[in-house]
């Protein structure tokens, strides 16, 4: 469903995402993780068509990045870090807009927003009175995952998708990832919570300077190299154990 | 699942792309990009007050053509032209950067299934019918005057004429940006759009308000058959020659200037949306990239602000720390702030232009009463309406949630904050555009005894500077951008514009009639007790309740 091979983003001399290659089939759920830098957002954009790739190549749902943009446009989903929505609309005007920008007839889409709303307890009123900019975080990222799954897309980017969701939504959510990718659905999650990765994806990416560093089942990874969570395994991968040594030595510094 | 009733929406069709974003963009930019804490029912209604404030301001500004009643088509419709030029180069420049190139759009827009091509078209349509509205309120007056004087083709032909003024205006500056990214490359885009945005807005405002000054001053021509070669080169001008070739006195110079803004307005509309539109699709992705290879120079602009406040005297006049903290912050954005740099350069470009008329106007004519002796006063105390704009506009950000930071700060009131502002723009906008003025005045009055003649206006600065903070106002960087778009704001500058007028002609009055040095003596006492009661106002203020 999603095939990379040798992906590369240069900013001037800068490497952000060095020969990146792997393949997701459908019904995955794919964990993308790296520290902060590494490069994981910058993979996503490419793949959604919001930047070009320097160089590499990638199709989904058998669509060319470079040749079909469009196409590879309708066919994914894609909730942003940023959690961006434009704030002087509404919710329901903003879910309208993005349903007429995938050519979604007006009442198919009012009938699947309404599916939403129910779905994540989202308040009527709310939706259809307040603009987006007085919305909770919480509140505005149900919108964004709302959005980038209205037109039944088969593959869904989700990045840190859970910051600003309630523990009530964040476990819903897991549920409906796992439902969605038995539905077929192959979906990337790039996270920093970890323990949330180990139990909701099929498989993990660790790519750090842009380079992949793991790719594998998670508990697999984790006993292959004797780590016993997926956090440690992270950790002594990229570096996290140093600093965790540090924080004991800077704490005192704090000390009156 | 409960049922939910929606709104009810007309019968099933899929709009088309375009249309959606058209709609969209139109949305946000009458309702601003940042709705927090506003509700649907009260946004439109807010939004359209504004709106129609500035709209009638407009039409109020353009009461001005009952004046050309009984001058030539050319006359009127260059007047006219002109100040829409001015109007709609202003507005497109600075509104452009947010339509056209807004980042955060990119992580909501750009993975959608839309062409560059599409959403470019759009928002071009978006900024044209807002240019067309503000042209219309402003030559409505002038429609009446043509009609009366020039007969019923004159509404019509500059109706046709300012449409395409307005396509010009927008084809220009989104050319002009299209052009950095070809030439300069998508690194070093931000700087170089910003810098060409800014050029476009003031070369916009000068062409327009030297224009009709031109008309009027040189030996009173208001006939196009009496003006020299060079009308051509101004382009508000061109568009004047249509109205005169269609519906006014049909000169050979009149076809020929209409010709020009035929050609080149076509010329930059098939440049601008034909043949460089593929590479608005890599601005905005080159605005959503977030590595950026421009280390070494930021690097660099920051040792240089850090290297200017350590010298004295400006490390002896910031010495409180959040006052250099807030200076040093107002200058970062004045230097490197593509939105704050679009609002404050062409906002402050008309400063100059009319102390320069003024001092034109006595070119040669020492000590004149009406342009050297009063010329250089006015020009001075004209001045002080820098830094009363320029922190009225520094209030204004896309990053105004960020000023949550100072309200979290263990202060009582904005007062440290607002006086770094304010050293900040005197240092780097007032003194600067004072010694600018000064310079001129030297060049063409040849006698620098008269640069004293700036002296009433140079005292006059500090008072000014302080009035943006009073009552707890005049934080940095603290309000949303679309609050801007207020019409009231350029309506609080035409007190100070009286009192700038009244200083510099009792400033003339006494330097023709003597005593000039005790009205200087009197004016220095005034503004110290000013001084000293207005500070004591913005020390004691506490913070504003937040919206």
């Amino acid at each position: 469903m999603i095939s990379v091979v040798q992906l590369t983003k240069c900013y001037g001399a800068q490497t952000a995402v060095a020969g990146l290659s792997f393949e997701i089939p459908a019904g995955q759920i794919v964990g993308f993780l790296g520290p902060n830098g590494a490069g994981k957002s910058t993979t996503l954009k490419m793949l959604t068509g919001m930047i070009e790739p320097t160089s590499g190549s990638a199709t989904i749902s058998g669509f060319d990045l470079q040749r079909d943009l469009l196409e590879v446009k309708r066919h994914v989903g894609f909730v942003p870090e940023s959690g961006a929505v434009f704030e002087s609309l509404t919710g329901l005007e903003y879910l309208e807009m993005v349903a007429a920008l995938y050519g979604i007839p007006p009442n198919a889409a009012r009938a699947r927003i309404k599916q939403f709303i129910a779905f994540f307890d989202l308040s009527f009123e709310t939706l259809t009175d307040k603009l987006l900019g007085a919305y909770s975080k919480g509140m505005r990222r149900k919108v964004v995952i709302t959005s980038a799954l209205l037109h039944n897309p088969p593959v869904v980017f989700f990045d840190e998708p859970l910051d600003g969701l309630d523990a009530n939504a964040a476990v819903g959510f897991k549920a409906l990832i796992q439902m969605l990718a038995r539905e077929g659905k192959t979906i990337v999650y790039s996270s920093h919570i970890l323990d949330v990765v180990e139990r909701v994806c099929h498989r993990v990416i660790i790519i750090d300077k842009g380079k992949l560093l793991l790719d594998g089942k998670p508990d697999e990874l984790v006993a292959a190299h004797n780590s016993g969570t997926l956090e440690r395994l992270f950790t002594n991968l990229t570096g996290g154990a140093e600093l965790e040594r540090r924080a004991e030595d800077f704490a005192k510094t704090f000390r009156p | 699942m409960n049922e939910i009733a929606l709104p009810p929406i007309l019968p099933e069709a899929v709009p088309s792309s375009e249309k959606v974003l058209r709609q969209l963009f139109l949305t946000l930019f009458l309702r601003g990009r940042s709705g927090r804490s506003l509700k649907i029912q009260t946004a439109p209604k807010s939004v359209g007050t504004k709106l129609t404030l500035s709209l009638f301001f407009y039409a109020l500004l353009g009461c001005m053509a009952l004046g050309f009643g009984h001058q030539p088509v050319f006359a009127l419709a260059a007047y006219l032209h002109a100040l829409t030029f001015a109007f709609l180069g202003m507005f497109v420049a600075s509104s452009a950067g947010e339509v056209l190139f807004n980042k955060e759009e990119a992580d909501i827009l750009l993975h959608r299934p839309i062409r560059p091509k599409t959403m470019l078209w759009a928002k071009i349509r978006v900024l044209v019918e807002v240019s067309l509205w503000l042209a219309l309120a402003f030559n409505l007056v002038g429609f009446f005057v043509g009609f009366h004087s020039a007969g019923w083709r004159f509404p019509i032909v500059h109706l046709f004429s300012t449409t395409l003024e307005a396509l010009f205006c927008t084809g220009s500056v989104v050319l002009m940006y299209q052009l950095c990214l070809r030439w300069f490359g998508r690194e070093r885009l931000d700087g170089l759009m910003t810098m060409a945005q800014v050029f476009v807005a003031i070369a916009a405002v000068l062409s327009g308000q030297i224009l009709p000054r031109v008309l009027f001053r040189v030996g009173h021509v208001f006939s196009l058959s009496e003006t020299s070669w060079w009308i051509g080169l101004l382009p508000p001008a061109w568009f004047a020659g249509l109205d005169d070739a269609l519906a006014g006195d049909a000169l050979f110079a009149s076809w020929i200037l209409a010709a020009i803004a035929l050609i080149v307005t076509s010329l930059i509309l098939w440049l601008a949306f034909g043949k460089l539109a593929q590479d608005y699709e890599i601005g905005l992705q080159s605005l959503n990239e977030t590595v950026s290879t421009r280390v070494t120079k930021t690097g660099g602009r920051h040792r240089w602000l850090d290297k200017l406040v350590n010298v004295p005297p400006l490390r002896w006049w910031l010495r409180d720390p959040v006052s250099r903290a807030s200076f040093l912050l107002v200058a970062a954005y004045l230097v490197r702030d593509r939105d704050v740099k679009l609002r404050i350069y062409p906002g402050l470009a008309p400063m100059l232009v009319v102390p320069f008329v003024f001092l034109l106007q006595g070119y040669g004519q020492h000590n004149s009463s009406i342009g050297g002796g009063f010329g250089i006063p006015f020009s001075g105390a004209y001045l002080g309406l820098v830094p009363l704009l320029g922190l009225q506009l520094l209030q204004y950000s896309q990053q105004w949630q960020a000023a949550d930071v100072f309200r979290a700060a263990p202060m009582v009131g904005p007062a440290a904050l607002c006086h770094g502002a304010r050293r900040a723009v005197l240092c780097l906008l007032a003194l600067p555009m004072m010694l600018l003025v000064g310079l001129i005045v030297w060049f063409l009055q040849g006698d620098a005894g008269q640069l004293l003649l700036l002296i009433p206006g140079l005292i006059a600065l500090p008072i000014f500077a302080l009035v943006p903070a009073l009552r707890g106002r005049g934080v940095p960087l603290s309000v949303p951008t679309d609050a801007a778009k207020s019409a009231g704001r350029g309506l609080s500058m035409i007190p100070v514009l009286f009192f700038a007028f009244a200083l510099a002609g009792a400033a003339s009055f006494s330097w023709t009639h003597g005593g000039f040095w005790r009205f200087v003596l009197g004016e220095a006492v005034v503004a110290v007790i000013l001084y000293v009661v207005l500070r004591a106002m913005i020390n004691q203020a506490r913070w504003p309740e937040a919206d």
